[in-house]
């Protein structure tokens, strides 16, 4: 049993993920992924089979390549979703720093006219 | 109607043709509450209807979504002291004399969320046909995971008592979808929720925010994990 180890390794991560989720570390929606990822990867552990079929019906010759062109895209999918979200967040952080900005300014602004009167 | 004090939390977005009828029906049958409109960085004239109309209105400085726009409104409640919230739309699907009902019920019984349902009665609301299957499968698994019959949870037509508002004003992760797994946390946790047949509107103008086929099923998927996890997250306390 030498996928054992990958078995293990896999529910290690799924329980990983349910752990911090349920600790509330880490959110419900941003789990979806990581769980499907590791979900994928105990199945391919328990029928390590399944990916030299995949590999034979998309004609690839060494079937491992497909297992890394598989992580590979899962990876660069995760990566450009994180760094789409980072560069909404940014934006909005500067929209809101900006916007609190005026806000202060406006407050001062009012304070000074209370005091004044 | 005098004690407590009570606020209509109307989420709005891109609203200008139902806003100003809504807001007029709750100062003509509703007159002893408060309304706040959360202006969801709507880009038609929303906010000046509103504010032509005399009613206080946040805007937000980008689009929140509605569920982020409704926490504002209850944060609103919570920092403002009110003792009860009635979520309302702006389409004008709901009724302000429906409102009234809900008030009433959540005042003479002990329960913390009193939800206006469609479907406890027929009352005549002709139903698209995704909606009702979604409803009822939802309804179905809330009465497998808390043995309470909701018949209609996914209704945004409710009314909080204070307990509710300072629990939704402190939290962090108040969800993108507050429907059927709000109700499974707040009934695990012990909150009673009440439901009461209410009438609705057919929407009238603009477009459903569940619109399309790809939306739904991405609803559903993400309300099932969603659920899931919020079994996981509470565990001590649903065996209660």
């Amino acid at each position: 049993m030498k996928n054992m180890y990958f078995i293990i390794l896999a529910i290690l991560v799924i329980l990983y993920v349910v752990h911090e989720v349920r600790k509330k570390k880490f959110s419900i929606k941003e789990s979806f992924w990581w769980i499907i990822a590791s979900l994928i990867m105990l199945i391919l552990a328990i029928f390590p089979y399944s990916i030299d079929r995949l590999a034979k019906f998309l004609n690839i010759a060494y079937p491992p390549s497909l297992l890394f062109v598989l992580c590979i895209i899962f990876l660069l999918f995760i990566n450009f979703r994180n760094s789409k979200k980072i560069a909404e967040h940014q934006e909005k952080i500067i929209e809101l720093a900006q916007h609190v900005a005026i806000l202060e300014n406006e407050l001062e602004d009012l304070r000074r006219k209370e005091r004044g009167k | 109607m005098k004690n407590g004090k009570v606020l209509f939390v109307i989420p709005a977005y891109n609203e200008e043709e139902n806003i100003e009828k809504v807001l007029k029906e709750i100062q003509n049958d509703a007159n002893f509450a408060d309304v706040i409109v959360i202006n969801d960085c709507s880009k038609d004239n929303t906010k000046k209807i509103v504010e032509q109309n005399g009613v206080k209105c946040i805007t937000g400085i980008f689009n929140l979504k509605y569920a982020m726009a409704v926490q504002t409104g209850i944060k609103y409640a919570y920092v403002n002291n009110y003792d009860y919230v009635i979520q309302f739309d702006a389409d004008g699907q709901h009724i302000a004399k429906e409102a009234i009902k809900l008030l009433e019920e959540i005042k003479r019984s002990d329960s913390d969320i009193v939800i206006g349902s469609r479907y406890l009665k027929d009352t005549g609301y002709p139903c698209p046909f995704f909606r009702k299957i979604g409803t009822k499968f939802f309804a179905g698994i809330i009465q497998i995971i808390c043995k309470k019959k909701i018949a209609d949870p996914l209704s945004g037509f409710q009314c909080l008592n204070k307990k509710v508002i300072e629990r939704y004003a402190q939290m962090g992760n108040y969800p993108e979808f507050p429907d059927a797994n709000l109700v499974i946390e707040m009934l695990i946790l012990g909150y009673k929720i009440k439901e009461i047949p209410v009438k609705m509107r057919l929407r009238e103008n603009g477009e459903s925010m569940h619109g399309g086929i790809i939306k739904p099923i991405k609803y559903m998927i993400n309300m099932l994990y969603t659920i899931v996890f919020i079994i996981i997250q509470n565990p001590r306390k649903r065996a209660r």
